[in-house]
């Protein structure tokens, strides 16, 4: 079908601004998320939490606890000897911890009782004796001579330390006309979703199975992980995912609550509901690592990039996680942004005694992508050229272009999104010439639309969808896809409805629940519009093929000359046709109920090249790119940041449902606000300090400035109608786009994120003292 | 914590009543909007035994005239005095500081009685009682220590309310209820410098009113510091009433939040006689400097709540000096 005949009208349809389908459940409050599943029987669990930072456990003891009326069940490390993890090579972290604690906040024992306040009660009767070890919460720290492992098989307390080097960088700075190397510190961040952790845990009297409801945005590695480490059938666990608030990568892999629900409601035999407090949310943590990035960058007098050298440090907090994946991406986008002839990188991610990071929107990419706009910005003033001009002479010279690291890039709208801010903003006009305190920036960034490389290889497609019609003439679309706010429910049926050209409200979407629709890895590095859409479409044009050829029966016609549109089929230029109606019941005779299932497979040149190492990591069939000017002042006095206006534009491929893009691109803009301007953990002798809503500052409306989105459509020829990911890619550039703008405004380069008060004051006040 | 600590709940329908409840159990805890106190208590930082829900003492939920004075009652809500015309005409500076509060969900039903009284707050004592049981816990609540001082015999809570500063700039009275009588008192002796007994009410005293003096020719105002303009405590305010006679400071009030354990009545007496320019300015940061004592009681440190104090006094009197008067014929 080419986007020609797609029609720009009908809700649903692809292009059409569309309301998500479960907007008005939500907004009325009728959707239920998992705190508020009805389960009045369900016993109360509570989690015993480490006091201290590392230390050998010596004893625990639960007699006292077990004692105590009402309490239903304890479980221990004693009961779960199976680590689990999200990467099949790095599995190293137990739901409760055996032998030793390596955060404050690690689970130690969990109690399921009949009430909150007996549970509570249990946890202060449960005696566990430490032998405190030397504790680490900075990177630097934990990797110097002589440390305590954190892990006994990383003696240096380094997970993964990552080096390559594409091109000759050496020659590449030789040639260059101005060389500079600086370093960028990034703060800590977390995703700060809405929606604090929450498991239902229902263990079926009948057979002893498990229902786990659940906060996910992975309940397919939700389902693997509980039944590996209760050593049970993945059959005798069903996996639902509820109405979820926000995930942002916190949910991106099974974490500790969920199997120790699962545990406990083994142990009791009763239905357990776990709740986690806000703090406890916090220290399940899977956040942006605190990063030092020191990058050095090679420049012609002209602006063009000879050579690019970027080495990341990443204090990755206690466990394994995503961290191997994260390292890697530090160094994978460097590329497929700009034509840089020579690219080193080296990457270190370590071990500390803080709550373990993980995957947060833009995985790996932000603090990278910042340091490395920041510095272009940087060297551009001193060059004194426009930053524009310095982006516009790097872009890629053609598509399909194919990077030093393999990938692919099929698409490219970056040259259009640097154009529309340009005029949007008024730049040529106003930069440089802004009111004393406010200045004008910009930066670029770019994320991948999925990774072609599945994390756990088992040969099945990246994506099924299933669908099912039957005597009502419905189309239920079933999908794995785990829907967390970003709206993958409401695409997937727009990839039908556009498919069959039938009515929106034909369509119902049934998603992630493990007895139901078919499994899907999960809804992560933005692969589920490309991946999950694309396998969507492969079902419904199978769907179409068997209407078509009931209909072609019926009209004692061939199958080729029917066409259908507007839930009509007719024999073309032929007048009356068959109702869609009519068709689904002629399409039952025989068989019955129809169900299709349809596939994604990402074709093998996309899986990044062997030959390279890690470059399964940020291989991809789409990038998504963004460019964007922040306005924004600086209040000498109280040193305050202010984003007042911010023009993104973002190479979305196409935009399927323009209403849902904005808001992603939004979104995805606000959050790198946050990262930019307030938000950061703070630990104090690794007690966590920003254990709430208060003291993580994450932006309030007041801060919101108005967000003007421009989507740029490149029509990927891979993408699903030509879309690629539209709400990861737009959020580093964020950060050092507003740097730039905080030098117009105040005269200081700043090199430390969060732009909080605090650090602009001692900013301003070095300025000054220079001045002086 | 996730609950709410059992207690007695007590709804008394009259302030005799209440102050008879108040006088009758040890140590009871008062709630009106329950924004600062609810909070606290789930989190394990007070466990009364008996709560004292006073949101239906009708008469303290008036704003009236009483001769010269405004009285505004103890339960009147934040949302009310940022809205009130009485408020918004006769000091716009109450209604700015009450708009500044928190967000407007707590607005609603915040109280000034509950703002004004609202407890200490630092890093070390907001926190969950799992945290603050791997902490030893603290002098403000079940310990004997000072995390932010080592060696204190006293807490070092900051008190973070906007609207005392702004009521002492103003010379604003605390109208104080007990069995048997009325105390009228200076709002800044309603306050103490200890984080851990930061009010000086009496256990049979209930705080009614508020009763404010004309403003007359004063130029009031109140600016704070904080990283979000919703929803954070301020890490310093200052509330300024500068009366301008032709080129001198004819008299001036200033007072400080955020900084200490409690709200403060600057000394500012040297500056009086004297016209607003780099002399003066000089004197009323050495002023602030010797009042005002920060500590590492806040996730943004003292240094910069200190710079942040002495910028924003000297922009707000700047403002204030330059300021053409407008309430001087309305309020006389």
């Amino acid at each position: 079908m080419s986007i020609k005949e797609l029609k720009k009208t009908r809700i649903g349809g692809v292009g059409v601004p569309t309301p998500l389908i479960d907007g008005v459940d939500k907004v009325t409050g009728k959707a239920l998320y998992t705190a508020d599943l009805p389960a009045p029987d369900a016993l109360c669990g509570r989690i015993l939490r480490a006091s201290l930072p590392h230390a050998r456990i010596v004893s625990v003891d639960v007699s006292q606890a077990l004692a105590l009326e009402g309490v239903i069940a304890i479980c221990t490390g004693e009961d779960c000897r199976i680590p689990f993890g999200v990467l099949p090579i790095a599995e190293n972290e137990f739901p409760l911890a055996r032998e030793k604690v390596r955060y404050r906040g690690e689970p130690v024992a969990a109690v399921a009782a009949i009430d909150e306040k007996t549970a509570d009660k249990a946890l202060k009767l449960i005696r566990v004796e430490y032998e405190k070890l030397p504790a680490y919460f900075d990177a630097k720290k934990a990797m110097a001579e002589g440390v305590t492992a954190v892990h006994a098989d990383k003696p240096n307390n380094i997970l993964r330390e990552v080096h390559a080097e594409f091109g000759d960088s050496e020659a590449g700075f030789a040639s260059a006309d101005l060389v500079r190397e600086k370093t960028y510190k990034f703060a800590e961040v977390n995703h700060a979703h809405i929606e604090p952790n929450a498991t239902l845990a229902e263990y079926e009297t009948d057979g002893g199975r498990l229902v786990i409801h659940t906060t996910t945005q992975v309940p397919y590695y939700v389902l693997r992980n509980v039944s590996k480490c209760l050593e049970i059938e993945e059959a005798h666990v069903r996996v639902i995912k509820p109405f979820v608030g926000g995930g942002f990568g916190a949910r991106t892999e099974c974490l500790h609550f969920e199997i120790i629900a699962a545990l406990l409601a083994r142990k009791a035999k009763r239905t357990v509901r776990l709740l986690q407090t806000r703090e406890e949310t916090f220290l399940a943590h899977r956040g942006r690592p605190e990063t030092s990035i020191t990058v050095k960058l090679g420049m012609k007098k002209d602006g063009r990039l000879t050579a690019c050298h970027l080495q990341a440090t990443q204090c990755g907090g206690a466990y394994a996680s995503y961290g191997i994946i994260t390292i890697l991406y530090t160094g994978a986008l460097l590329h497929g942004i700009y034509d840089i002839p020579a690219i080193k990188h080296d990457g270190w991610r370590v071990y500390t005694n803080t709550p373990p990071c993980g995957a947060q929107r833009g995985h790996g990419t932000v603090d990278p992508r910042a340091a490395f706009e920041a510095l272009m910005n940087e060297m551009a003033d001193e060059l004194g050229l426009d930053p524009f001009a310095v982006r516009e002479i790097n872009l890629l010279p053609q598509v399909p272009y194919v990077t030093a690291y393999a990938q692919r890039v099929m698409s490219y709208g970056l040259p259009e999104c640097l154009e529309k801010v340009k005029k949007a903003s008024g730049w040529d006009e106003r930069r440089g010439k802004m009111p004393k305190g406010r200045g004008l920036g910009v930066a670029c960034s770019h994320f991948v639309s999925g990774t072609t490389t599945p994390k756990h290889w088992t040969g099945e497609p990246h994506a099924v969808v299933n669908l099912r019609l039957d005597f009502d003439g419905g189309v239920t679309v079933l999908t794995g896809a785990a829907d967390i706010g970003q709206g993958s429910n409401t695409m997937a049926g727009q990839m039908v409805a556009e498919t069959l050209g039938i009515d929106w409200r034909r369509i119902r979407v049934i998603s992630a629940d493990s007895a139901l629709t078919p499994k899907d890895n999960g809804s992560y590095s933005s692969r589920v519009t490309f991946m999950v859409g694309n396998a969507a479409i492969d079902a419904a044009q199978q769907l179409r093929q068997i209407l078509i050829e009931a209909a072609a029966k019926k009209l004692d016609a061939r199958p080729e000359d029917v066409e259908c549109d507007d839930e009509v089929f007719r024999v073309v230029g032929q007048d009356p046709g068959l109702s869609f109606a009519e068709v689904a019941k002629a399409a039952l005779i025989g068989g019955g109920a129809i169900t299709v299932s349809g596939a994604f497979n990402s074709p093998k040149e996309f899986m990044g090249d062997r030959a390279i190492k890690g470059s399964a990591i940020g291989a991809t069939m789409g990038f998504c790119y963004a460019a964007q000017v922040v306005e924004a002042s600086v209040d000498e006095v109280t040193g305050k940041v202010t984003a007042h206006k911010v023009w993104v534009a973002v190479d979305v491929g196409r935009a399927l449902n323009p209403l849902a893009v904005e808001g992603q691109i939004q979104g995805g803009v606000w959050m790198g606000m946050g990262q930019a301007l307030s938000e950061e953990t703070r630990f104090v002798d690794g007690k966590m300090l920003h254990g709430n809503l208060l003291d993580y500052r994450v932006p309030t409306s007041v801060e919101s400035p108005d967000i003007e989105v421009h989507i740029v459509e490149s029509i990927d020829p891979n993408g699903p109608f030509g879309a690629k990911e539209a709400s990861e890619g737009m959020l580093a550039g964020f950060l050092p786009a507003l740097m730039d703008a905080v030098h117009e405004a105040a005269g200081v380069w700043p090199h430390t994120l969060p732009l909080s008060p605090d650090r602009i004051s001692d900013l301003l006040d070095a300025r000054d003292r220079v001045k002086k | 914590m996730n609950i709410l600590p059992d207690f007695r709940l007590h709804r008394p329908a009259t302030l005799d009543e209440a102050v008879r409840l108040k006088t009758q159990f040890g140590n009871p805890a008062c709630v009106a909007g329950g924004t600062d106190l609810l909070v606290n208590l789930r989190r394990g930082l007070a466990e009364p035994r008996d709560l004292i829900d006073l949101s239906g003492l009708r008469d303290l939920n008036e704003i009236q005239r009483q001769g010269d004075e405004l009285w505004i009652g103890a339960l009147v809500t934040l949302a009310r005095l940022t809205r009130d015309p009485e408020i918004t005409s006769a000091y716009p500076v109450i209604a700015e500081a009450a708009a500044s509060v928190a967000g407007p969900t707590h607005r609603a039903a915040a109280t000034l009685g509950g703002n004004l009284c609202q407890d200490t707050r630092c890093v070390y004592f907001n926190q969950s009682e799992w945290w603050r049981t791997g902490n030893g816990f603290c002098l403000k609540h079940d310990g004997d220590k000072c995390h932010v001082v080592a060696k204190s015999d006293r807490c070092y809570a900051t008190y973070h309310g906007d609207l005392a500063p702004v009521l002492i700039a103003l010379g604003a009275s605390a109208i104080v209820v007990r069995e048997g009588g009325i105390r009228r008192l200076p709002v800044e002796d309603l306050f103490k410098e200890d984080g851990a007994h930061y009010l000086t009410l009496a256990p049979d005293e209930i705080l009614a009113a508020i009763a404010l003096p004309p403003l007359g020719a004063q130029r009031a105002a109140y600016v704070k510091a904080r990283v979000r303009d919703a929803i954070d405590f301020p890490l310093t305010g200052i509330a300024v009433a500068l009366t301008r006679e032709n080129d001198v400071i004819a008299a001036l009030r200033v007072a400080i939040t955020g900084m200490n354990s409690a709200p403060l009545l600057v000394d500012v007496s040297k500056l009086i006689g004297k016209p607003w320019g780099d002399e003066t300015a000089t004197l009323l940061s050495n002023a602030l400097r010797s009042r005002a004592t920060a500590l590492a009681t806040t996730l943004a440190g003292p240094k910069y709540r200190r710079r942040a104090m002495q910028g924003l006094a000297r922009r707000l009197m700047d403002q204030a000096w330059a300021q053409e008067s407008t309430n001087e014929s309305a309020n006389e």
